[in-house]
């Protein structure tokens, strides 16, 4: 199995998400039948192909890097209840 | 008129009505609020809307008939849960935006508002738009109005878009809003014998929609029939200054598309997309289909797009990456759930706890996968590889679309299946459902679901129509010259009410 238990709890704590014990051999099963099935793309040379895009995008279409004022503070705080005055609080980060 | 029909009536229906003022906006909202009040046991509506709708059905009805009457004045629509409304509880059925409002609106919805459509509610979904059943939602699975004959069975309406499937196919509105990222919007279509589009990728502004995987995500119409897709792409399509990805290509008026002569169109068949049972009665419908066309005068060329076969292979490498690079940013500091800490807990653990508790299984999974992929040592062997297969599948397309102006496949492998039936004991099972939508996505094409019949269990089944870029007037015309012959009547027996 290409997904060890070690390299289960480094990719969820890469992703910032608590695994229990329990969670844990679950977990890797899947993972490994993905990995198992996305394999299938070492089938294939890709030496000398392009790694896909959409294309190039129009500088002209993109908004101007210019100043707007955005002022609804009271409205994106409403959807917290951490929040002191204007400012969301979270656990002490600094000693 | 009675309120059984009045909501049978899809979009263009009852805006024509509306405009002789046959009925009102207010009668029509209220006919759907019922039907919605009556369809608890499908699970569909997550999230209810009547005080605006009618509010806004008050305002239609003095504007019909003036003229700052829009497309779709009066026209009541549900919303999938993935549209950010303002001020409407919106979570993309994930605990972890639990109760979130947003404060902003989607450009696409605004669209919606702008043409004085009336807003029912949110539909339900997978959870992030993660699933082909519907089944990782918070809110519990919708259940499709549609049962095999003789069968008490719960079926899935298809996923991710599943409520708003199943809220068409049952009258709750006249057409709702979906997203498709990997067939989200056609595979829940076919499931429910609506009509379902996916359009170019760029057509429609993604600003507002809570992103799944950006490069492939595009919102787009599930309705009762082709024309009243035609409308709502139309009202839901163009530039946005806040979407750097949407095209400033002028949108069509689709509906003057429809009804065009379709003879010489050359219409490809991949082998690559055939039915694994070929003695199947979705066989023989596909046949009908394609003879239909030839009755038409369409030429029917054969076709082979030879990377379909890594196609989900690609699909599950890169979707999950840019998944687990969008969800990062539900961490429970702004919005949404926020984990109970323990008094020395820091920072690191109100993300961990936070995310472990808000996120499901399916969407843990491909977060960490996507994660998996994206890191240090696997980054060439996994994401950039896949990145450059995107490229090889969407070199086929480029070369079968220089032999043919669409190509005609079918929409899933089987029609609904049981809740609970498909990728319990292994998730790939589920994806395997996605196998003929999934390419359309990689290579950012215009893709159409059209219901063609009924199978042997008495449940409906799409035909997909694959366009080139900006071919959705083609799509558009030619599945309404076929729904005009296959003249297919979505009308499952009423057991929820």
């Amino acid at each position: 199995m290409e997904i060890d238990t070690e390299t289960v709890l480094k990719i969820a704590r890469l992703s910032r998400i608590k695994i229990n014990e329990g969670e844990s051999a679950d977990i890797q099963k899947d993972l490994n039948r993905i990995v198992e099935f996305v394999k299938k793309l070492g089938e294939i040379d890709i030496d000398e192909i392009d790694e896909f895009n959409f294309g190039k995008t129009n500088i002209e279409d993109m908004r101007k890097d210019s100043v707007t004022i955005y002022d609804n503070t009271d409205d994106i705080l409403k959807n917290t209840k951490n929040k002191n005055q204007d400012f969301f609080t979270v656990p002490k980060i600094v000693e | 008129m009675n309120e059984v029909k009045l909501t049978q009536l899809g979009i263009k229906d009852s805006r024509d009505l509306l405009n002789k003022k046959e009925i009102s906006a207010t009668e029509l909202t209220n006919a759907y609020i019922q039907n919605i009040e009556e369809s608890s046991k499908l699970n569909a509506f997550i999230e209810k809307t009547f005080d605006k709708a009618l509010m806004q059905a008050s305002k239609a009805d003095k504007i019909i008939g003036t003229d700052s009457q829009k497309s779709l004045c009066g026209i009541p629509l549900g919303i999938k849960d993935l549209f950010c409304c303002k001020n409407v509880k919106t979570q993309a059925a994930s605990d972890i935006l639990e109760n979130f409002i947003p404060p902003y609106e989607s450009t696409v919805t605004q669209k919606l508002w702008n043409e004085q459509a009336i807003m029912l509610g949110k539909l339900n979904m997978d959870e992030f738009a993660m699933g082909s059943s519907n089944e990782t939602s918070t809110y519990g699975p919708v259940i499709n109005p549609w049962k095999s004959t003789g069968s008490h069975d719960s079926l899935t309406p298809g996923g991710s878009s599943g409520g708003s499937s199943a809220a068409v196919a049952a009258n709750l509105c006249t057409g709702a809003t979906g997203t498709d990222t990997g067939g989200s919007i056609r595979q829940p279509a076919s499931f429910t014998g609506t009509v379902g589009l996916k359009p170019t990728y760029g057509r429609c502004s993604r600003w507002g929609i809570i992103a799944f995987a950006s490069s492939f995500d595009q919102a787009g119409p599930i309705t009762k029939n082709v024309t009243d897709s035609a409308i709502m792409l139309k009202a839901m399509s163009g530039f946005d200054p806040l979407d750097s990805t949407s095209a400033k290509i002028d949108v069509p008026d689709y509906e003057q598309e429809l009804g065009k002569d379709i003879k010489g169109l050359r219409v490809g068949l991949a082998k690559e997309y055939s039915l694994q049972n070929g003695d199947s009665e979705a066989n023989r419908k596909l046949q009908e289909a394609i003879k239909i066309l030839k009755n038409m005068g369409a030429e029917i060329v054969e076709v082979s797009l030879p990377h379909t076969e890594f196609a989900l292979p690609t699909y599950y490498v890169l979707a999950p990456a840019e998944a687990s690079s969008n969800l990062a940013r539900y961490d429970g500091v702004r919005y949404g759930h926020r984990a109970k800490l323990d008094t020395n807990d820091s920072i690191l653990e109100l993300y961990e706890k936070t995310r472990s508790e808000g996120f499901g299984t399916e969407v843990k999974r491909r977060i960490l996968i996507g994660t998996y992929v994206l890191s240090s040592g696997y980054y060439d062997a996994y994401y950039k590889r896949a990145q450059k297969v995107r490229s090889l599948i969407k070199n086929d397309f480029d070369e079968v679309f220089k032999k043919v102006d669409i190509i005609l496949t079918p929409t899933t492998p089987t029609s609904a299946f049981p809740l609970g039936s498909k990728g319990t004991q292994d998730p790939v099972e589920m994806y395997m459902n996605d196998i003929f939508t999934v390419p359309a996505n990689l290579a950012g094409l215009p893709a159409l679901s059209l219901p063609v019949g009924l199978d042997e269990l008495g449940l409906p089944l799409g035909v997909q129509l694959i366009g080139n870029n900006w071919q959705e007037p083609l799509l558009l015309n030619t599945a309404f010259n076929l729904e005009n012959t296959l003249a297919f009547e979505n009308n499952p027996k009423k057991w929820w009410a």
